[in-house]
């Protein structure tokens, strides 16, 4: 049975069924795909397509209650077929995974070194001196700094990006053939993304592993990956080459997929109407067809076997009747109308804001702004892009009135908030909405969404039957169904919950939109959804929006200006088209070249900067970026940086005119 | 090749389930027998059988008779009225006073905080019944007083409790979504952080009464509590206490059965409800 130079990894027609009393779930049907040494694969889909539940059948971890049929072939040997002992072994050496959530799966009561040294003690049978040496060059094998110090560290010590290096060290350390990567990069900024993505590269080039790379970020994985599998529903629609499954997809899913990502370089999203089904039974004709626009009778009838894409020679291959051998084509770049808005009325206005957070005890605390000045016009979106850590959540909390400024003020609709108390601070409030980043979170649980999109009509003093009146307009307008008003937010999927979200923030008819990242929790077709959602919502030619994400696409798609915050200042502001076809600043550079791109891209010179964000210190003088950035000389360590004028944008650095020439001389390439 | 390979089965979810069913079934005999007692006996709880004390169980009394001649079958079934209702009724009374008071210091924070929470601390500084000893010797007995005793011993514990729940809560999204809509302190306290900050008091409360029929009886077996002649069973295991030594079990053994059995009721409720909470979180 066993052939001579198996694969290392060789899924074959594997399906999982979850039986549990009163719920019976297809998580995979059918599943066959192979990771070979040294090779990248990328698993992609939207949740629930069974990405995770792949790499859990290759380490054994099916859920309870799991019935599985096929094979997951391991250097020939079935995982599900292990006894225990085998199992064991197969988990330390042959198969390793990395988390989604480095900090949760980190012991937090255990130094991260302890961890490490602990898994090379048992699998590898060090001593514990051999053992720690050895956990001092994994540590520094995977970008940490500083090795020795950072063995002693407890997780809660660690920033993101170095929590999710120690995982990965974690992975390694016992040296496995393969390394399972479960959405890795998620919640991470753009810059780390980059760099952490090339650990798994450089893992399987460099010690021949083979890597499964899941995710549902395609952009930042096209890079990386060799080959890529494409899951929906369950099922595998497409796999082949990298280049080619992304750049000329043959399965309208994949087609579908690939349209949904915003891009920097401005292009329109194109939105799949629909959502993926939760299967009960594996299914009997393609799960697509009722979301495809090239569906016909074939596909209802029966299941699209998988077959050859036509005309490609090698290994890239569909489950689709009708496969798609056009050109992708893309929507053109979203048209931005060019708004004269000084003149307009201003409904949002913000003057040299600083926003401190006091500790507990003792004195001091952290500055999260320092001096942040804006002004959004009724009519104007206003883009707020930015790595974490860098106030956005903080501007978000002071122009709803969560936090009040230390310094400065904040004029919504010209009333100044801290001047209000009481019923008229809460009537101001209802002036300023939100949309939060976690839909279902922001909704409370035991509350009907025609309770939660009537909340601020019922600060207003609305009475109850012109409440209902005003829910079932704004339902409406969102296409929100009427039979959905009397549901509760655990019965709602992301996407319609982040639309009950919107329809809450617009109830009141307030005068400002806030967006906090509204669509990075969700799923790509559905972020493509919501954003058309939003898109029709902020052209309300009354009300200013402000859209918060760390994602530049994101906001390229819709803002008419654009501010760039790093460490709690703007260093960046000026019309979204100018900032990101011509960046002044170095940092935005930087930012526009780490962002991950399945189109052009960024097209001017690129930027990297040298150090990660947790390492500087925020309370030096001088430019706050000084320490990260290549164009820094000693002025730039020593003299605070004010915004200043360059062409129709302002940028907080001095050296914006000699850049183009720096540029020139130093073409640093990503 | 294609045989199936089974996972663990599935943690079976109804579990929780038999035990509500099981605890709430056995509650709801002894308050039925308690309320509809003259249904089950002839003699009063307080009636007294001049033709003999001490009598041993038989045809005449089921149970016999204790040291006031007075028919234990009788006095069983009705002092499940005194006992569940103050039992119940204090913990109710603690549930509505710890919850108020942990609502306000969990979600105002600052001074009230502090305050609210030291005078929880000295209440939960002494041991519960020795506060409950206490607090009955100074209002003295009598049903009302008694559930004063039961609730005000409770009652912070569910402070601690509540508070606790409601400094998570306030921190999430929605409390903040509530807030930035304009809706009122109050408001957002009533429609929001209360019935989110609950689950843990359902779990908690079956328990409790369980643990405050042990304390009435406690109580009651000290003198402190409810006193012969009033049906109680603390009452009649303090009654008959002496005449197990002689062999007569029929006085106090009882009592002591039924107590028992109610307490089990109680944490049967109590874990089925805390099974189902967490069969939810997952």
């Amino acid at each position: 049975m066993s052939p001579v130079d198996p694969d290392l990894l060789s899924i074959e027609h594997l399906s999982v069924v979850i039986r549990r009393p009163g719920r019976e779930v297809a998580a995979l049907s059918d599943v066959s795909l192979r990771v070979g040494r040294g090779e990248v694969v990328g698993l992609v889909g939207e949740s629930g397509g069974g990405k995770s539940m792949v790499a859990r059948s290759i380490v054994g971890l099916l859920p309870g209650g799991s019935h599985a049929t096929g094979a997951v072939r391991f250097e020939g040997d079935d995982v599900l077929r292990m006894d225990d002992d085998a199992l064991r072994r197969h988990r330390g050496h042959g198969a390793a995974i990395c988390f989604q959530n480095p900090r949760g799966a980190l012991s937090p009561t255990r130094t991260v070194g302890r961890q490490l040294t602990d898994r090379l003690t048992t699998h590898q049978r060090l001593t514990e001196a051999e053992a720690r040496r050895a956990a001092e060059e994994q540590f520094a094998a995977v970008g940490i700094r500083s090795p020795r110090r950072r063995l002693g560290a407890y997780p809660h010590e660690l920033s993101g990006g170095m929590a999710q290096r120690v995982m990965i060290s974690l992975a390694t350390g016992c040296a496995p053939g393969l390394l399972i990567a479960d959405e890795p990069t998620t919640g991470l900024d753009v810059t780390l993304t980059r760099e952490i993505l090339r650990r798994f590269r450089h893992a399987a080039d460099t010690d021949g592993r083979g890597v499964l790379l899941i995710s549902h970020d395609l952009a930042s994985i096209a890079d990386v990956c060799d080959r890529v599998v494409v899951l929906y529903a369950g099922t595998v629609v497409e796999s082949g080459p990298a280049a080619r499954v992304l750049g000329r997809p043959a399965h309208p899913y994949t087609r579908a997929l690939l349209r949904s990502v915003p891009d920097v370089d401005g292009r329109a999203v194109v939105a799949t109407p629909g959502a993926m089904p939760l299967l009960k039974a594996a299914p009997h004709d393609c799960p697509f067809a009722p979301r495809c626009a090239h569906a016909t009778a074939e596909c209802t009838a029966e299941r699209p076997p998988v077959s050859r894409v036509p005309g490609a020679a090698d290994d890239w291959t569909l489950a689709c009747f009708h496969p798609r051998t056009d050109e992708l084509a893309f929507a053109e770049p979203a048209e931005t109308p060019g708004r004269a808005t000084a003149a307009e009325r201003a409904v949002l206005e913000v003057d040299d804001a600083h926003v401190v957070y006091r500790s507990r005890f003792g004195k001091g605390g952290h500055a999260a702004l320092r001096g942040v000045s804006l002004r959004v016009a009724a009519g104007e979106t206003l883009g707020v892009v930015g790595e974490s850590g860098c106030g956005k959540s903080t501007l978000a909390k002071l122009l709803l009135g969560l936090v009040s400024p230390a310094r400065g003020d904040v004029r919504v609709a010209g009333s100044r908030m801290s001047d209000l108390r009481g019923g008229e601070l809460r009537r101001l409030r209802t002036r300023v909405q939100m949309v939060f980043q976690d839909p279902i979170g922001s909704l409370s649980p035991r509350r009907t969404v025609a309770d939660a999109i009537a909340e601020p009509l019922r600060a207003l003093g609305l009475p109850a039957a012109r409440r209902a009146e005003r829910v079932e307009a704004v339902a409406d307008r969102l296409k929100i169904d009427r039979s959905m008003l009397a549901r509760r937010p655990h019965e709602l999927s992301g996407g319609q919950a982040q639309r009950v979200c919107v329809a809450r923030a617009l109830a009141g008819e307030p005068d400002v939109l806030v967006f906090d990242e509204p669509t990075s929790a969700l799923d790509v077709t559905v972020q493509a959804q919501i954003l058309e959602v939003i898109a029709d919502v902020v052209r309300d030619p009354a009300r200013g929006s402000v859209f918060i994400s760390h994602d530049l696409a994101t906001v390229r798609g819709f803002a008419d200006r654009v501010i760039v915050l790093y460490l709690g200042r703007i260093v960046e502001e000026g019309p979204v088209d100018e900032v990101f076809g011509n960046p002044r600043h170095p940092y935005t550079r930087a930012l526009l070249s780490s962002a991950p791109s399945l189109g052009d891209g960024f097209s001017g010179p690129k930027v990297t900067l040298t150090e990660d964000l947790d390492d500087t210190d925020a309370a030096a003088p001088g430019c706050p970026l000084a320490a990260r950035c290549p164009f820094a000389d000693d002025r730039c360590r020593t003299e605070e940086q004010e915004l200043r004028p360059y062409g129709n944008t302002r940028a907080a650095c001095r050296r914006v005119p000699e850049i183009p020439d720096l540029l020139k001389g130093s073409d640093i390439r990503v | 090749m294609s045989e199936t390979v089974v996972v663990g089965a599935a943690r079976v979810g109804r579990f929780a389930t038999v035990l509500i069913v099981t605890g709430s079934a056995i509650l709801a005999v002894v308050a039925l027998a308690a309320i509809f007692a003259p249904l089950f006996t002839g003699w009063g709880p307080t009636e007294i059988d001049p033709l003999g004390t001490l009598v041993p169980p038989g045809p005449g009394h089921p149970l016999g008779t204790d040291a006031n001649g007075m028919d234990v079958w009788s006095r069983l079934l009705y002092a499940g009225r005194l006992d569940l209702g103050i039992a119940v009724a204090g913990v109710a009374v603690a549930v509505v006073a710890g919850t108020a008071l942990g609502l306000v210091a969990g979600y105002l924070g600052g001074w009230v905080d502090d305050v609210l929470m030291r005078v929880v601390d000295i209440f939960q500084a002494f041991p519960t019944f020795i506060l409950a000893l206490a607090v009955a010797a100074l209002v003295g007995n009598g049903t009302g007083n008694l559930i004063a005793v039961i609730a005000a011993v409770n009652a912070p514990a569910y402070a601690r409790l509540v508070r606790a729940e409601v400094r998570t809560v306030r921190e999430s999204a929605f409390v903040a979504a509530s807030v930035t809509s304009g809706a009122s302190t109050s408001g957002v306290l009533w429609r929001h952080v209360l019935p989110n900050s609950l689950t843990p008091v359902r779990v908690i409360a079956p328990l409790n009464a369980g643990w405050a029929m042990l304390t009435l009886a406690g109580l009651s077996f000290l003198g402190l509590g409810v006193t012969v002649p009033a049906a109680e069973w603390g009452a009649m295991i303090s009654l008959g206490s002496p005449d197990v030594v002689a062999g007569r079990w029929w006085t106090s053994v009882p009592p002591g059965l039924v107590l028992l059995i109610c307490v089990l009721g109680f944490s049967l409720l109590g874990e089925g409800l805390q099974e189902r909470a967490e069969a939810k979180r997952r």
